[in-house]
């Protein structure tokens, strides 16, 4: 029962951030200078301003315009695009380029959760050691390094001087699977680098801090294997921190692959939500920020949701 | 004996002997501390002006310009002098305004917590759920954007962009602050001290923001940090600050020569790169301290 009261609390909150979000959106959109329909078609004679006026809700003022597109987005009509030669569907474009993005972050999370377990675990159980201060200096170095620096110089040396990879395109997972993979690398290598070394460092938190527990030294006595010991008995309880930021991490990353996206012309959402907002395409653009803002706020309560019910430890501190 | 030894000696090392991290980040900062404020001074060629002899000249290679030329003929060395400042400039000024209005909002919502509380958490949430290069390209472009009739002006976009960047740290040190007045507040010392009959502004003033304020610094290192890199992002998608005047818009120009004078942009990346590590590192640095000092009491 408990467990539903607090299901229920968190998607009514969820929802207010949502709406708020975008209503503050929608508001910023009335407050500005000029009118919306203008930005949106600069060239687009009156009686088609009006038509798109009247499609999108823009003479309803500002709460009847918000109505409408909240009205239309719950039954699944996202909007559309105005361009000056007609209209496109935000939904087509949504699903054009959500495909890349989803590839592009959960490349990258597994990329990053690969490298970071082993290293986090064995910076930990060397703690101090001389190996243990250089990977930790590195990892430092490497969660402060801007991915877009990252990605600028993976382009120069890998695909100018090296000719590896074509510097910039996207080839879809449907087709030549080797070089989907291929053009993927280095983006995936770019996000990956400050998502590891930050994984890196939370985990070697949590393992040393497990590696002090009295059933530590107790499995250690009994004569079972280092190794053994850190897999077995160590990881699990410390990788709590490590998944609930992974998990957090998908929602932030919609708005990370951004500029990696651009860097490398690859079509997902980053990249369109940059193409929006510079085409002033104020709706889409609404619908867009509103999924980004969705997807963080609904990874956000779902792990927190989580945690709470398979660590109850966490309930407690909170009360 | 042995537990004299064991008690004297980790504190005398922790307070004597700083790890070498903390004089490099620091030698690094007070340079470009130094350039930002004197930079105008030094025997320079201008930022700005071509010098045509040397077009895209690698480092080293050029006499009068140790870094390096730009492939429009600037000079390297006092590009990055130039950039530093604005650079320091745009993330200082976002960082300690964002900072000072949201460790304000923070700390009085964790004091007088009830609805107002609800709201600022509510509020704050809104805000952290729209990432931070989405929400600032957003407000950019609305505020500053280049018209058909007018190209939106230097001083302008910069205005713009330190406003937003501003808006976006408003709610990171905000929730930080907030976090930290909470644990305070409910001390048994501002207990007394209100069954003192102390007013709450006087509380808030002497027992709360003393507290505080190291967790708010450590913060605000971090967020000079990010906020360089979101301002580099920024001008890599052309919105930043035009003309190549930041390190974020010397990297955005050089990226089109990258095949023939890569060190336009590495030159910059490095300087945004050790920027952001010393930052970093400083942030880590008064947090661990702070860990110490709470674990202590």
């Amino acid at each position: 029962m408990e467990v539903i009261r607090m299901i229920a609390k968190r998607l009514v909150l969820m929802c207010t951030v949502v709406v708020i979000a975008t209503f503050l959106l929608s508001l910023l959109m009335w407050i500005l200078p000029g009118d919306p329909v203008q930005m949106m078609v600069p060239n687009a004679i009156d009686t088609q301003r009006d038509v798109i006026r009247e499609a999108t809700g823009l003479d309803r003022g500002i709460f009847g315009y918000y109505w409408k597109w909240l009205h239309d987005v719950l039954t699944g009509n996202f909007g559309s695009y105005y361009l000056n030669g007609g209209t496109q569907p935000v939904s087509t474009v949504l699903a054009r380029s959500l495909p890349p993005t989803l590839q592009l972050i959960c490349y990258s999370q597994v990329v990053s959760l690969v490298i970071s377990i082993p290293l986090g675990l064995i910076t930990a159980y060397k703690e101090n050691s001389r190996l243990d201060k250089f990977i930790s200096s590195i990892m430092f170095t490497l969660i402060s390094l801007p991915s877009f620096a990252f990605a600028l110089i993976l382009a120069l040396v890998i695909s100018v001087k090296l000719g590896w990879v074509d510097p910039v395109g996207y080839e879809p997972f449907g087709g030549d699977i080797l070089k989907h993979f291929r053009q993927m690398a280095l983006p995936v290598v770019s996000l990956s680098v400050g998502l590891a070394a930050s994984y890196t460092r939370l985990l070697r938190n949590d393992v040393i801090a497990t590696l002090k527990e009295d059933y530590v030294t107790m499995a250690a006595s009994k004569g079972i294997s280092d190794r053994r010991v850190l897999w077995k008995h160590v990881f699990r309880p410390s990788s709590t921190t490590l998944l609930t930021s992974a998990a957090l991490n998908m929602g932030g990353l919609i708005g990370g692959t951004l500029i990696v996206e651009t860097i490398f012309a690859i079509p997902g959402i980053g990249y369109e939500i940059f193409y929006t907002i510079g085409a002033r395409q104020v709706v889409a653009m609404q619908t867009m920020i509103a999924l980004i803002a969705f997807a963080y706020v609904f990874f956000n309560s779902t792990v927190d949701l989580l945690t709470n019910i398979t660590d109850p430890r966490t309930r407690e501190r909170r009360n | 004996m042995t537990t004299t030894t064991i008690t004297t000696v980790p504190t005398t090392k922790s307070v004597r002997k700083r790890p070498i991290g903390f004089y490099i980040a620091s030698t690094w900062l007070v340079l470009i501390v130094f350039c930002a404020i004197f930079g105008s001074l030094l025997p320079l060629p201008i930022w700005n002006e071509g010098q045509y002899d040397y077009l895209g000249v690698g480092p080293f290679s050029a006499p009068g310009h140790l870094l390096g030329t730009t492939n429009d003929g600037y000079d390297m060395l006092s590009g990055l002098v130039n950039g530093a400042r604005i650079s320091l400039f745009v993330s200082v000024i976002s960082v300690t305004v964002g900072g000072l209005i949201g460790g304000l909002i923070g700390i009085t919502s964790a004091y007088y917590r009830g609805k107002f509380d609800g709201a600022v958490q509510l509020i704050f949430n809104v805000m952290l759920s729209i990432p931070n290069l989405v929400l600032s390209l957003a407000l950019i472009s609305s505020f500053a954007a280049d018209t058909d009739t007018q190209e939106a002006t230097v001083a302008r976009r910069m205005t713009v962009l330190i406003f937003s960047l501003t808006i976006v740290i408003i709610p990171i040190v905000g929730r930080i602050a907030r976090g930290s007045a909470l644990q305070w507040s409910s001390k048994e010392f501002v207990l007394a001290s209100k069954s003192m009959g102390t007013p709450n502004l006087v509380i808030i003033r002497k027992h709360i923001l003393p507290n505080v304020a190291p967790a708010m610094l450590a913060i605000a290192f971090l967020a000079v940090g990010s906020v360089i890199i979101v301002e580099g992002s920024l001008a890599l998608l052309g919105v930043g600050i035009p003309g190549g005047a930041s390190w974020g818009s010397m990297l955005a120009t050089g990226r089109n020569y990258l095949e023939f004078s890569p060190h336009e942009v590495y030159m910059p990346a490095l300087a945004i790169a050790f920027t952001v590590i010393s930052t970093n590192y400083f942030g880590d640095y008064v947090r661990n301290h702070l860990d110490k000092r709470e674990s202590k009491i």
